[in-house]
């Protein structure tokens, strides 16, 4: 199976380690990731938070460059990446006077296709639980993981078109088929801060702390993850969200694909785990996976 | 739970005169973003539950009724703009599906371009660097940037310890690869902001 | 012919416990069926009525006896319609029971009274239920204010109880944007309830607006605020998180402008009221006219009848309240006697 792969700036910076494990894990589920040649930038919180044409058009010209490589199909790793495509791909389709002008800045028509679909998407929908079940060969037993989707994978739904906006449960059905075990919590769609991370620091601990504190209080030992700037908001902000509520957190934030690449039998550091600045060794020697 | 002088701003505590208002706000809303306020039926659903309800001077709920009533003034210099973090709760929740993160980015759009100083300078600060970083090598440099932040807010030193330890982590490059076809992503800048200005 | 001069009518509930005995008093023929095992409907489920504070037991039994002491009136229950056939002066319709023993009757008129379901409140995922612990909706409540009553000094009961109003109700994103109409008088039923069980308990109730447009309704929210001190809080809740083992909402005061939060034991959604499964299986075995909802429409002019010799009462047709869907049975009941009567 052949995707257009989107990695991002992200993933191509702070969060390396997403796209190695992304790489490995859909290699070994034999889907062919074709990187997007000579792709951009998806235009990120920036374009759409100043100039809502700038956004649309930038994440247009990705969908038309991956069109151009004969794919049907672009997948982003990256929820704000995804959101940001994805939200194009549905503008253009549903608002005519927006496509003509996009179409006349990246000068060619409109790209209708490619269809964009987040990772998890793709590997539930294209792949299937069962047959990522099939591939374990070091279950995940002994983790109790809170799966954190953030704002993007689901909202809006209606652009989206992905799982419950609320209560998402398709990252926990992955991890259950992994051998791990999932938390029931409030807090699998709510936001982090996003963005903000620099700027607006203080959003980051009080929204991000919201989110650590109701993952450690349904007894999870670590987050996983969809997206690099959740990832980065609640593992880089972690001791101070801590410092801040007086309680020390110890929550590894892990990208889904480490975790999957793990359960295939590829090792913590081909994964990149110790990139993660909360260090998950002692939880994963201590389940014998390390 | 937030201060009370904290809001309702001022404004509200004048009397409206609701007849020598008019609805060209509501009619260019529906018209440049494709919502339709009419439909907001004022349940606060979308405030309730908004990421950042608890720091907004306008909740999303205030805003609509704003929009309905054309006032223009207090929503482009809203402290709101430059706090919401387009999270998309609001959207999903509201029984009428109204888009109020379209709405936010347009207005916060229309503020710009009327040069109405933003309260939160570093927010739209941190935007036009990223959006710097775009238009220059067609992709953002996250540690760069970063940099490029904490030099215009004079802030040299924030988060220095952090930085370090993401340097020893390898999650900070100076470097990744750029866009090869940089005229084209120049042309796409110049392009929407003729169309947009 | 006096088979043609027998009426059927679907659901044991008070519209159509009302219809069959009306029929009967007439001096007609009635095959009452009904697809549980005991007749009284939703009544059977409910504690307590609005706005008289009256016990729904006592009037299923006075039902119940009229429709016993009748010769006219056959009762199936465990039974339902599983084919119905138009012949020229009325339906040959099969019976089917829960043992599988199915028969054919023939009967002049029908009337559809298979009454509601409540909305499945899962679809909020922001609101937990099914997920999280001591969230339920109206009716499942309603179960457990009896469970109390029986049993009122062994319960400790809860500290403070949120009720939500509109789940599902007045939202378009959700495909209904009616309104439920009954849930407004219910819920304020419901948390008054409480209060005379438990004074110590909190009763916070989450409304949008609230309707009492009926005899003594009005009166009856107001005493509910009032005497019984049940805190009404204007918005629409936006999510629930447990913390603590309780159950934080996140709301706002939309009167005030103001985010608010409650911290709740128990939160009682009510959820809208949808046309019932056998309602929407009897709507297509008599091609009955239906609504863009699946309750059963009317045809203009006509406000019971749904199609040839088809009649309709209760929350078939809509959302409604005891007495109302009395008095559409009991006008049901006319119309099939008015046209059992043209054709002597």
């Amino acid at each position: 199976m052949n995707v257009a792969y989107f990695p991002g700036c992200s993933l191509q910076g702070m969060a390396s380690e997403y796209d190695k494990s992304t790489r490995l894990v859909c290699k070994h589920l034999g889907i062919n990731l074709e990187e997007i040649e000579d792709w951009n930038c998806c235009g990120a919180t920036a374009a759409h938070s100043l100039n809502h044409l700038l956004s649309v058009s930038l994440a247009a010209r990705n969908l038309d460059l991956a069109k151009k490589m004969g794919l049907h199909l672009v997948t982003a790793p990256c929820a704000g990446c995804y959101g940001r495509l994805k939200a194009a791909s549905y503008e253009l389709k549903n608002n005519s006077e927006v496509a003509e002008k996009v179409s006349q800045i990246i000068g060619t028509s409109v790209p209708i296709e490619p269809e964009v679909k987040n990772l998890l998407q793709l590997l539930v929908e294209s792949i299937g639980t069962p047959a990522i079940a099939e591939k374990v060969v070091h279950p995940l037993k002994g983790l109790k993981l809170a799966a954190y989707y953030g704002c993007l994978l689901t909202r809006p739904n209606q652009v989206t078109q992905f799982d419950d906006r609320e209560m998402p449960v398709s990252m926990d059905l992955l991890l259950q088929a992994l051998g791990a075990e999932t938390v029931n919590w409030a807090h699998k769609t709510e936001c982090c801060g996003g963005g903000y991370a620099a700027s607006e620091t203080d959003i980051v601990i009080d929204l991000g702390g919201q989110i650590l504190e109701s993952a450690r209080a349904a007894g999870a030992d670590a987050i996983v993850v969809a997206c690099p700037m959740c990832q980065t908001n609640l593992d880089t902000r972690q001791k101070a969200i801590g410092a801040k509520r007086g309680i020390k957190y110890h929550l590894p934030i892990i990208y889904f694909t480490q975790l999957m690449g793990l359960a295939f039998g590829y090792t913590p550091r081909q994964l990149g785990f110790k990139r993660l600045l909360t260090e998950p060794f002692s939880l994963l020697k201590a389940q014998g996976l390390a | 739970m937030p201060e009370l002088t904290k809001k309702p701003t001022e404004y509200y505590f004048k009397a409206v005169k609701l007849n020598q208002l008019d609805d060209s706000l509501q009619q260019e809303i529906k018209l440049k973003c494709g919502v339709d306020v009419e439909t907001c039926m004022e349940c606060g659903k979308c405030s309730g539950g908004c990421s950042n309800t608890h720091i907004f001077d306008i909740t999303p709920r205030q805003m609509i009724k704003l929009i309905k009533m054309g006032r223009e003034e207090p929503l482009l210099s809203m402290d709101s703009l430059w706090t919401c973090v387009s999270c998309q709760l609001c959207v999903d929740r509201c029984p009428s599906r109204i888009d109020i993160p379209r709405v936010m980015d347009y207005l916060r759009e229309k503020a710009c371009q009327q040069g109405i100083k933003p309260t939160r300078e570093q927010v739209k600060l941190f935007n036009e660097l990223m959006l710097g970083s775009i238009m220059k090598t067609g992709r953002v440099e996250e540690s760069l940037l970063a940099v490029k932040f904490n030099l215009k807010t004079g802030n040299y030193f924030k988060d220095a310890d952090l930085g370090r330890q993401m340097f020893f982590k390898g999650k900070l490059k100076a470097f990744g690869p750029r866009v090869k076809n940089l005229k084209k992503i120049r042309q796409i800048f110049n392009d929407t902001i003729q169309k947009e200005g | 012919m006096t088979e043609m001069k027998t009426a059927l009518v679907i659901g044991g509930g008070p519209a159509g416990l009302e219809a069959a005995i009306k029929i009967g008093q007439a001096g007609h023929k009635v095959i009452l069926i009904e697809r549980t095992g005991s007749l009284g409907g939703t009544l059977r489920k409910l504690y307590s009525s609005f706005p008289r504070w009256e016990n729904p037991e006592d009037l299923v039994n006075y039902l119940a006896e009229q429709i016993r002491n009748s010769s006219l009136i056959t009762t199936m229950t465990d039974t339902t319609v599983t084919a119905a056939k138009k012949s020229a002066q009325g339906y040959q319709v099969t019976l089917e029971t829960n043992g599988g023993k199915s028969k054919e009757i023939k009967v002049g008129a029908v009337i559809i009274a298979t009454g509601f379901e409540l909305f499945d409140a899962s679809a909020y995922g922001e609101y937990g239920y099914g997920i999280f612990d001591n969230i339920m909706n109206s009716l499942e409540f309603e179960a457990l204010l009896k469970e109390w009553a029986n049993n009122k000094e062994k319960i400790s009961p809860p500290k403070t109880i949120a009720f939500f109003k509109c789940v599902g109700s007045r939202d378009r994103s959700k495909g209904m944007p009616y309104c439920s109409k009954i849930c407004c008088m219910y819920t304020a039923k419901q948390a008054g309830l409480v209060k005379e069980l438990f004074p110590q308990t909190k009763c916070y109730v989450f409304y949008m607006d609230y309707r009492a447009a009926g005899r003594e309704y009005e009166e009856f929210v107001r005493s509910v605020i009032e005497q019984k001190h049940v805190r009404y809080v204007r918005g629409r809740p936006a999510k629930v998180m447990p913390e603590d083992g309780r159950l934080l909402i996140r709301a706002e005061d939309t009167l005030m402008g103001l985010p608010i939060e409650v911290t709740a034991d128990m939160i009682v959604l009510a959820a809208a009221i949808i046309p019932s499964q056998g309602t929407r299986e009897m709507a297509s075995l008599f091609q009955t006219k239906i609504d863009q909802y699946g309750f059963i429409d009317y045809e203009t002019n006509q406000p019971l009848k749904a199609g040839d010799r088809v009649f309709f009462a209760g929350a078939c047709g809509f959302a409604v309240e005891i007495l109302g869907a009395m008095e559409q049975g009991a006008a049901a009941a006319a119309e099939v006697l008015s046209l059992f009567n043209q054709e002597n």
